[in-house]
């Protein structure tokens, strides 16, 4: 089978169970749906959870998007190292050891420490 | 077809058998009853909904994190074939698999609670740490075996399994299937010091197919381990389906294992733990993969 | 709908308790916590998960209301379960029994709860690095799993960081401090051995042990504790846990895992040397020494509970401390500093009500 057909077969036949699940549900689980505010140990919201969450590893996303660039084109790499030879391997580990001077830098930084 | 629905029977199956296992960890001597209990309990539980939540961002995220664990599955060797057959199968799982970020998040965001949100966005931290050395894993495979499909990585360990030589690749694929399935030690976002996490305000069905999902997740993850790095199918007398059934088994068993041994590992010194050690380690297996492959 | 019966039965063996206890209701908590272990019943965390919400002791007010709100929460089917904080174990067992087989009767549900009222978005306010960031009001406890019975932490968060936080009371009925009650009765100068003082010193620390074990997510070792700790306490199996507990401390001591987790979190407002670490240790060490006791039958003459002199009330100064060693701490860290202080807020008299 072609490789997207069978990915949407499984995708189909996921849906079918879900649905089905939910048709039982419907079936054997008894009256309406229940609102029901957040649970917070027993007390009233006093306002809604959703809000910009502070997020304090922010620089560690940063770090992680330089290298997650770094990764789309390792992939390809993989697989002519040995096709290509001792170059590819000194100019892919040179970069590598670049970026791992900014991580090195980012640690003395204190970016990977938050809490 | 048939492959789709022997994958899918193969995931619910293990799935099922984590969580017995699990269970019977538990609690000694009894408790491999409570999974099907539990399911029961859920198809008969009063659906639920908290105020004010976004009910189609939260399905969305139940649902797609069952979708992205069998997707993912989709390009793992089932014995000898694939139920997709893909020049490019590390990627594919690779991209599939990040989707439970994106899934978990979801969930957290959507429901509108405070538990949750703290939940979903303590996956993404511990998502920017785990990734990256699992990519790095994975491309060491890719890099020894000189190819991104499975088959081709299966093959290439005909004499030695790359678990052998590439033990660091190894060890830190299995820290980071833990983290993906937001298992055992690194199981903070669903943490009970945060009444469950993610899915503390799911009930009834939701909660079912989000929990299908995570353990959906954990046999997936486990089950990539065989042709990536213990040989898949290749074993004396049995014939693969079997190899590859026994050795998913086998790791399956000791990352539900790692569960209940381990405490939680804050998410603070995992992403230290990861940047500091797992990423220079990998660094330097890949590097030692590449210079024998040159 | 002879299906949907039948499931019924099947999941009712198996509901998922979530346990409340109010200040006053330890012996009743210990007694539930000892039979849901026996019957190899796992704990709930939240309402949505939950089949049976066990209230152990008698919540005064501010923790009834709470009780309320979480109750209204719980999707059918589920029962209410309240158990008198002197309730004897047969009666532990007959509540659990009674509320198994009235899970497995279908019954009609509620709909809505709570108060309707619209809340506002989150107000934003300063953080420690002078950013202004949008800020939550949460409460932790009194209704929260693994927690001090009646503690109410009321914390301001920014992200999953606490900005500030207050300590308030939701206080029980009764007079009865468990944990207290060999040294309280000496004192009294009723007829009370070191051996009894010495079980109950172990039993406390073995509990707090599997409460903090239990909060740093290491399920297998909590177990462990509180196996041994019910063993001391309701089945005298002395010979069987001196075996135990050496194997058991010996895991908890050498985890490496837990010493990196506890690693940098305060035990204390000086920042001593081990914080958590030596927390722990000490526990251990202390029930070591008191397991070694407990068939000495000479009187007890001391009033050293488990968590200090039983006339200072010593839970107040860990209270007093717990604000500040919360505060700029995330989550993951403030639930194991309070499970490392565990307050035992029966210690507080006339403190009904915050």
């Amino acid at each position: 089978m072609e490789p997207w057909a069978a990915v949407l077969g499984l995708l189909g036949v996921l849906a079918l169970g879900v649905l089905a699940v939910h048709a039982l549900s419907r079936l054997l689980a008894p009256g309406p749906v229940l609102t029901v505010g957040p649970f917070l140990s027993g007390a009233p919201p006093r306002e809604h959870a959703l809000s910009r969450f502070h997020v304090r590893w922010y620089t560690v996303s940063l770090l992680f998007l330089a290298f997650d660039m770094e990764m789309v084109f390792m992939y390809p790499w993989a697989l002519v190292v040995s096709e290509v030879g001792v170059g590819a391997v000194v100019e892919m580990f040179a970069f590598l050891g670049l970026l791992m001077t900014g991580v090195a830098y980012a640690w003395r930084q204190g970016a990977l420490r938050w809490a | 077809m048939g492959e789709a629905l022997v994958l899918l029977g193969a995931v619910g199956t293990l799935a099922l058998c984590a969580a017995v296992f699990d269970a019977v960890l538990a609690v000694p001597g009894g408790g491999a009853g409570e999974p099907l209990r539990r399911v029961a309990r859920l198809l008969l539980q009063q659906r639920r909904r908290t105020r004010l939540a976004d009910t189609l961002l939260v399905r969305t995220g139940v649902c797609g994190l069952l979708a992205v664990a069998v997707l993912a599955g989709a390009v793992l060797p089932l014995g000898e074939r694939p139920v997709a057959e893909m020049a490019v199968g590390v990627v594919w799982f690779n991209a599939m698999e990040v989707g439970a970020w994106g899934a978990l998040w979801l969930v957290g965001w959507g429901v509108n609670s405070v538990y949750p949100l703290v939940g979903g966005y303590r996956f993404v931290a511990q998502g920017l740490a785990y990734e990256l050395p699992h990519m790095f894993a994975l491309i060491t495979v890719a890099l020894g075996a000189g190819s991104l499909r499975f088959a081709d990585v299966v093959a290439a360990q005909r004499g030695l399994w790359f678990a052998v030589w590439m033990p660091v690749a190894f060890a830190v694929y299995l820290v980071s299937a833990v983290a993906m399935a937001f298992w055992g030690p690194m199981d903070g976002p669903v943490s009970d010091d945060i009444c469950g996490g993610v899915p503390a305000e799911l009930s009834g069905p939701d909660r079912l197919v989000f929990q299908a999902g995570r353990y959906a997740l954990l046999v997936v993850v486990a089950a990539a381990a065989v042709p990536l790095f213990l040989g898949g199918g290749a074993g004396p007398l049995l014939p693969p389906w079997l190899w590859t059934a026994l050795k998913t088994v086998a790791v399956l068993a000791l990352l539900v294992w790692s569960g209940r041994v381990l405490p939680t590992v804050r998410m603070d010194l995992f992403t230290r733990l990861s940047w500091l050690v797992l990423i220079p380690a990998t660094l330097l297996q890949l590097l030692v993969v590449s210079v024998v492959v040159l | 709908m002879g299906l949907s019966g039948w499931l019924a039965g099947f999941a009712a063996a198996c509901p998922r308790p979530m346990v409340v206890t109010a200040p006053h209701g330890t012996r009743s908590r210990l007694l539930v916590e000892a039979e849901l272990s026996r019957r190899g019943w796992r704990h709930a965390h939240a309402p949505s998960g939950t089949g049976l919400l066990v209230v152990c002791g008698t919540p005064a007010d501010a923790l009834s209301r709470a009780v309320e709100m979480v109750w209204t929460t719980v999707p059918a089917p589920g029962e209410l379960v309240r158990l008198r904080g002197d309730a004897p174990p047969e009666r532990v067992a007959a509540a659990l029994d009674e509320a198994v087989v009235r899970l497995a009767r279908p019954r009609s549900p509620g709909t809505d709860t709570g108060e309707r009222t619209d809340v506002p978005m989150a107000d934003r306010g300063p953080d420690r690095d002078g950013l202004t960031l949008d800020r939550l009001r949460v409460p932790l406890g009194p209704v929260l799993p693994d927690w001090p019975a009646g503690l109410v932490v009321e914390t301001v968060l920014q992200g999953d960081v606490i900005q500030r936080a207050r300590v308030e009371v939701a206080g029980g009925l009764g007079g009865e401090r468990f944990w207290d009650a060999p040294w309280l009765a000496a004192l009294e100068g009723r007829e009370v051995t070191r051996g009894e003082a010495a079980r109950r010193l172990a039993a406390s620390h073995l509990d707090s042990l599997g409460r903090l074990l239990a909060v740093a997510g290491w399920p297998g070792a909590s177990a462990r504790a509180r196996r041994l700790r019910d063993r001391l306490l309701w089945e005298r199996q002395d010979q069987w846990v001196r075996r135990d507990f050496p194997g058991f401390a010996r895991a908890v001591r050498r985890s490496r895992t837990l010493k990196w987790v506890l690693r940098d979190l305060p035990a204390a407002r000086d920042p001593a040397p081990g914080g958590l670490v030596r927390r722990v240790g000490t526990w251990l060490d202390r029930t070591g020494l008191a397991l070694r006791d407990l068939d000495d039958g000479r009187p007890l003459d001391d009033d050293e509970g488990p968590r200090g002199p039983v006339g200072g009330e010593p839970s107040r100064g860990l209270l007093a401390v717990l604000p500040e060693l919360v505060t700029g701490a995330d989550l993951a860290a403030a639930r194991l500093v309070v499970a490392g202080l565990d307050p035992d807020l029966d210690q507080l008299r006339g403190a009904r009500d915050g």
